[in-house]
């Protein structure tokens, strides 16, 4: 024991020496020597140590600094140690420094002021925004080393707090990090802490308090296939304001309610339209009775004669122009568009409610219970007896009242003159997003098969098609049918496309295809898969381990059809076994027969969407894997030498 | 009688020819209903926007900074026929800077047209409000503006005047869009005082291309700091060329061709002379004047003249680790290559003095190679920079010595009597080799004589090698071993993934890529640090003890190629008893 005491006694001082010899603007602490084992298995990046200081100085200003160090460890890290900070008017940048050190702490540089790039940071989506950025790089590459930075930034607008999520992305451990709210006392702040259970400490002195966070020795994470996104699995504390301002305006976001009405008194009042347009909405709905049909029209009208234009400036970025700025123009960005809408409904005697939403494919859902600003879009929502119609202003082509994977299956805040309310979006299920498809081929003697495709994809399975449909030439469409079967060598010989706009959008697609060498012929047998078109990609490693629940996004059905034609003279010497399997993920079956020169073949699949515990993923796999196997089945014919002859005799 | 018939046909086709359309009458503002009629344009019925006419003046002109400035008036009419076009409507005019001054955009007018109950209705741009700026870097800023009211069937106009007192940066002209074009005109009147090099590329023959001589009256004032300004005023003969492209189609990018930029139709312009009145000057010059001007500049050569002591803070350790030449140009190779990182994709110039680069560790493409050159100067090798223009940039051409066509900047060393070209900038590629983009036909050593190079790509030609073995184990599966060896550029690709992200998720990567029985373990890869040779890949895999009598198994694993005519042959190995062949 005292042995060891020794030893440590040596190795203690051994450090203060080295720390005392060193550079006073070394800083040792960040030497490789002192990281942990643990940090460095699966890390690209370790944050070492990091503070982030928020200091609201009253409702409408802020002061926030954030400082941090991060070692890298590898090639992979090197794309994490730059620094880039985007600034507007209500975030203006006061300092940014930084210094570079090598793996044993040693000071190589530090950030000079003309080595700090600044360019547009114009979305490139937007016409124009307030965004501009700053891009500081040391450029260093000999691992390990550790780049060190602080900026601080000035918040002229409170309506976003930023958020602790120290470990924000895979193959980042973190080795310590702090966040650290103060404020006037009597102010009450918001947050909620997922995944992390601590409760902060809390210091009160001259007149403010202050609450810290913090973490240590966090070992990276690896996520794995089909686990949920990173701010469902590692720690995050979201903040937020009680009475906020931003440019003038006034809030409050203590509850969805407070932040809806927030929302609402920016697009207040601006829903006039000009006589021309409300004759136009008179006109267009006259003598029409159905809710659903004036709105149909009224939608198709606005996407007939607008379009997306995104300019976000100041208080802009979360007010809409008004609805005779659309008028005027017939442009406007997502606000713009739907308190347009909004306009056109109104004047049908049609209420609606503006509403806020995290648009995304397959983005993840808001968090439910922290009002905050969670969103980046804006739908409108028309409430109906049932079947409550959502629709998307600033598409010209979607089917009146579809959200898709888009806006589809989340929350949404819709507000009013009294507040906000969250309400969920459709879900679109296995019934909806379908794809059924018929195929009728003929098998030629040297395994070249011709194929007469037929498929109606409805729902989310429309989607991508519709894209193109929409917003590309008839040849880029042949060129992607060209790409994007699954076969080595093929020929689209013919290829159609027709769209059905309703609630479920459909579009049916049929396809004139040659595949050469489909089957192929070794001898006097000839092996074919049945399963042309739906052989199912997804193939999952059997991990040691399951860490993460196990979600899957996007319910859909598939079924196909087939009957292929055989040439003349052949017999089936191996059919492979009819499949049906069940799990809680979906189900699957498919099943060939042949009778005399017609192999006739079926396959089903439904894919349920959901998040299942870790302890399902095993049976995932083997789901799967048996799906994999199944739809690659094949079936060997031998030619029938007795035919054959017979043949020969006629 | 039949002389008469004859006579009258040459007659009219000579009357037809005289009226074949040399001007168009398409006009600002000068829109009309019948103009909506069309709705499908024979040049290309799928087109979403067909430009009506686009046309484009430049002139030259004196300034009041004493010299001369050129100011260039653009016209576009475009017919909106589908709404997945309406972005033409937005529109961005990109001007340069260089830091002090801009070019200067004014007279902006915009409108659409549209119809409305059989009358045109038109609708203004704001110009005021609706036009913003977006500093985008240093030497670029946008104007950006869309127009209001587009619709489906729309026609929108607009017409603005650039100044620029840039006169290397005539306004050039391309002829070829992304959408097709009824009219395409640009005419550039250019005083005799000045010459230009007319760069003309693409596969489409002008309408029209003429040009007119005439007299022009040119005013030049300089305010000399203090005193008085002084004015001076001259005439001088004026040529104005003017090409015309009628109905151009859009250029479809094919794969296998080099770049697009290769190939749309455009016009550009590169200063050549200044002539009388003014003080004779050939700004041009020739390949040997260009290169001993770059030889000479700070920001290329003119480091590389130089003692460069500082140099061995760097390198002498490694100069004198010894083994003749070759290995020591290796050696420093490797030494730039790993602790340099390359900032840009392409790069002539050296903006930055090589000694900063070499403190800073980081500098453009050229900047690099620039220092690479002085390094294998300093350790006494023969080494010259060599200039080219990577594919995606478009050609350079070997009759005229215009720098701007070029955009990247390698090092050629002679070693032995072998030469070698190098480019330290790419992590991926070895010692003498350059990445595909280089290939690009003409380039030059920046030696004395202006040594011309042609680099082709049939240097590229690729091959490679994958073996697998199979052998039944004795629980009833299999296991296999697979061997690949990719040609030298895939490798290039294969490191940068295995690099990039590990060779644990790389390996995650083949194993989805093989049937779900598979289960591959122990990979390892051969050379990944070794850059001068090609990846070697390794790996095993095992198949479990399977319930069917024959196993059909592909021998190309992985490896067939979509869209190739290389094809695995099916073929059928042994399963637990059967032998099958």
């Amino acid at each position: 024991m005292k042995s060891y005491r020794m030893k440590l006694l040596t190795i203690l001082l051994g450090f203060l020496f080295i720390a005392h010899e060193s550079e006073a603007n070394d800083n040792l602490l960040y030497s490789v020597m002192f990281l942990p084992k643990e940090l460095v298995k699966d890390a690209n990046t370790v944050r070492r140590m990091e503070a982030y200081e928020f200091n609201l100085k009253k409702p409408g200003e802020a002061v926030f600094k954030h400082r941090y160090a991060l070692t890298i460890l590898n090639a992979a890290g090197d794309r994490y140690s730059n620094l880039v900070v985007y600034y507007d008017k209500f975030f203006e940048i006061k300092d940014i420094s930084g210094t570079l050190y090598d793996a044993s702490g040693k000071q190589l540089k530090k950030v000079r002021n003309k080595d700090i790039q600044d360019h547009s940071g114009v979305d490139g989506i937007s016409l124009m925004d307030d965004n501009r950025v700053k891009v500081h790089d040391f450029y260093h590459k000999d691992y390990p080393y550790t780049v060190e930075y602080e900026v601080e930034v000035k918040y002229n607008g409170t309506m976003f707090y930023p958020e602790w999520f120290p470990q924000s992305r895979e193959y980042l451990a973190v080795q310590q990090s702090s966040y650290t709210f103060t404020c006037p006392e009597e102010y009450d702040f918001r947050y909620k802490a997922y995944q992390f259970a601590s409760e902060p400490a809390v210091k009160r002195e001259k007149g403010l308090k202050s609450y810290t966070w913090e973490v240590k020795n966090l070992p990276a994470i690896s996520r794995e296939p089909f686990s949920p996104g990173m701010r469902q699995i590692a720690p995050l504390v979201l903040f937020g304001p009680t009475a906020f301002e931003m440019q003038n305006y006034k809030g409050n976001m203590s509850t969805w309610q407070d932040l809806g009405k927030f929302i609402y008194t920016l697009k207040e009042g601006r829903d006039q339209l000009p006589d021309i347009v409300k004759q136009k909405v008179q006109q267009l709905t006259a003598g029409v009775s159905d809710t659903y049909e004036k709105v149909r029209l009224l939608y198709e009208y606005l996407q007939a004669n607008t379009r997306y234009i995104s300019i976000q400036l100041g208080i802009g970025g979360w007010q809409p122009f008004d609805a005779k700025y659309v008028a005027d123009r017939k442009y406007g960005d997502c606000k713009a568009l739907t308190n347009y809408m909004y306009s056109l409904l109104k004047e049908a005697g049609i209420p609606s409610l503006y509403a806020v939403i995290g648009a995304g494919r397959y983005r993840e859902d808001i968090f439910t219970d922290f009002p905050s600003s969670q969103f980046n879009h804006a739908v409108l929502c028309v409430p109906m007896p049932k079947d409550t119609i959502w629709l998307e202003c600033t598409d010209q082509f979607e089917a009146c009242g579809y959200m898709g994977s888009f806006t589809g299956n989340r929350h949404a805040l819709v507000v009013d003159e009294k507040g906000g309310k969250l309400v969920k979006t459709p879900v679109y299920g296995v019934d909806d997003n379908k794809q059924i498809r018929i195929i009728h081929a003929k098998l030629e003697m040297d395994g070249t098969i011709e194929l007469d495709v037929k498929t109606r994809y409805t729902g989310t399975q429309q989607e991508r098609i519709k894209a193109l449909i929409d917003h590309s030439t008839k040849e880029n469409l042949k060129e992607y049918l060209d790409e994007e079967l699954d076969f080595p060598t093929y020929e689209v010989a013919d290829f159609k496309h027709k769209e059905t706009k309703k609630r479920i959008p459909e579009i049916e697609e049929s396809l004139k295809v040659s595949v050469r060498s489909y089957a192929s012929i070794t001898g006097k047998r000839l092996f074919l898969v049945p399963n042309i078109m739906s052989r199912d990609g997804r193939k999952l490693s059997a991990d040691n381990v399951r860490k993460y629940p196990v979600e899957l996004r996007g319910a859909y059905t598939d079924i196909d059809t087939i009957v292929i034609a055989l040439p003349a003279g052949f017999k089936a010497e191996s059919m492979p076994k009819a499949t049906k399997i069940t799990s809680r993920f979906g189900e699957y079956q498919n099943d060939v027969s042949i009778e005399g020169n017609e192999i006739k073949y079926y396959r089903k699949i439904v894919s349920n969407e959901g998040r299942y515990s870790a302890e399902h993923y095993k049976e995932l796999v083997d789901f799967q894997s048996a799906i994999y196997k199944a739809d690659r089945n094949r079936i060997v014919l031998v030619k029938d030498e007795n035919a054959a002859g017979e043949k020969r005799g006629f | 009688m039949r002389t008469y018939l004859i006579f009258l046909l040459c007659l009219l086709q000579a009357s037809s020819s005289a009226f074949a359309q040399d001007k168009t009458n398409v006009k600002f503002g000068n829109v009309k209903a019948d103009d909506f009629k069309q709705t499908v344009y024979a040049i290309d019925s799928s087109a979403a926007a067909v430009v009506i006419a686009d046309i484009g003046e430049t002139a030259i002109v004196g300034n009041s900074k004493g010299w001369f400035s050129w100011e260039h008036v653009h016209f576009k009419r475009i017919h909106i026929l589908n709404k997945s076009a309406l972005d033409v409507s937005t529109v961005t005019i990109s001007l340069y800077s260089n830091g002090d001054q801009e070019e200067e955009l004014s007279g902006l007018k915009a409108y659409t047209y549209n119809l409305e109950n059989g009358k045109v209705v038109e609708t203004k741009l704001d110009a005021k409000k609706g036009v913003f700026k977006d500093k985008l870097s240093k030497n670029r800023v946008l104007r950006k503006f869309t127009l209001p009211n587009v619709k489906e069937g729309s026609i929108i106009e607009y017409q603005y005047k650039i100044k620029s007192d840039f006169l290397f940066n005539l306004q050039p002209w391309i002829f070829q869009g992304e959408h097709p074009a009824l009219w395409s005109e640009y005419s550039v009147s250019i005083p005799q005082f000045i010459s230009y090099v007319f760069l003309m590329q693409g596969y489409i023959a002008p309408h029209i291309k003429d040009k007119k001589d005439s007299h022009g009256n040119f005013t030049v004032i300089s305010s000399g700091g203090t005193s008085a300004s002084e004015r001076y005023t001259f005439t001088s003969g004026v040529t104005t060329h003017r090409w015309v492209m009628k109905d151009v189609p859009v250029l479809k990018e094919e794969s296998f061709t080099s770049s697009i930029a290769n190939h749309i139709s455009q016009i550009q312009f590169q200063l050549s002379e200044y002539k009388e009145p003014l003080q004779y000057r050939n700004v041009m010059g020739d390949w040997q004047a260009m290169a001993k001007r770059l030889r000479e500049e700070s920001y290329f050569g003119g480091d590389l003249g130089k003692n460069n002591g500082w140099i061995g803070d760097m390198i002498d350790p490694i100069i004198k680790e010894g083994g003749g030449q070759l290995a020591v140009a290796k050696r420093i190779f490797t030494y730039v290559q790993k602790n340099f990182t390359c900032t840009s994709s392409a790069g002539l110039y050296a903006n930055e003095n090589i000694r900063t680069i070499g403190r800073t560790k980081r500098g453009a493409v050229g900047e690099i190679n620039l220092l690479l050159t002085a390094m294998m100067r300093y350790a006494g090798i023969f080494a010259d920079p060599v200039i080219l223009s990577t594919k995606s940039h478009g050609y350079t051409y070997a009759m005229y010595p215009l720098i701007d066509r070029f955009n990247y900047t390698i090092s050629r060393i002679v070693v032995d009597d072998k030469e070698y070209l190098l480019d330290a900038t790419n992590q991926n590629l070895g010692f003498g080799f350059l990445s595909p983009e280089c290939y690009n036909g003409h380039a030059r050593i920046i030696d004395a004589a202006a040594t011309p190079l042609e680099l082709t790509s049939d240097a590229l030609q690729e091959s490679k090698l994958t073996s697998v073995l199979m052998v039944n184990d004795e629980k009833g599966g299999m296991l296999g071993a697979v061997q690949k060896t990719p040609g030298y550029y895939e490798s290039a690709v294969l490191r940068r993934k295995i690099r990039g992200s590990g060779l644990k998720d790389y390996m995650s990567e083949v194993q989805k890529s093989l049937p779900s029985e598979f289960q591959v373990a122990d990979p390892v890869v051969d050379s990944l640090e070794l850059l001068e040779m090609p990846v070697k890949l390794q790996y095993n895999f095992s198949i479990p003890e399977s319930e069917e009598d024959i196993i059909y198994f592909n021998p190309m694993l992985n490896e067939a190629w979509k869209r190739k005519s290389i094809q695995g042959s099916q073929s059928f190995l042994p399963g637990r008893n059967a032998l099958y062949f």
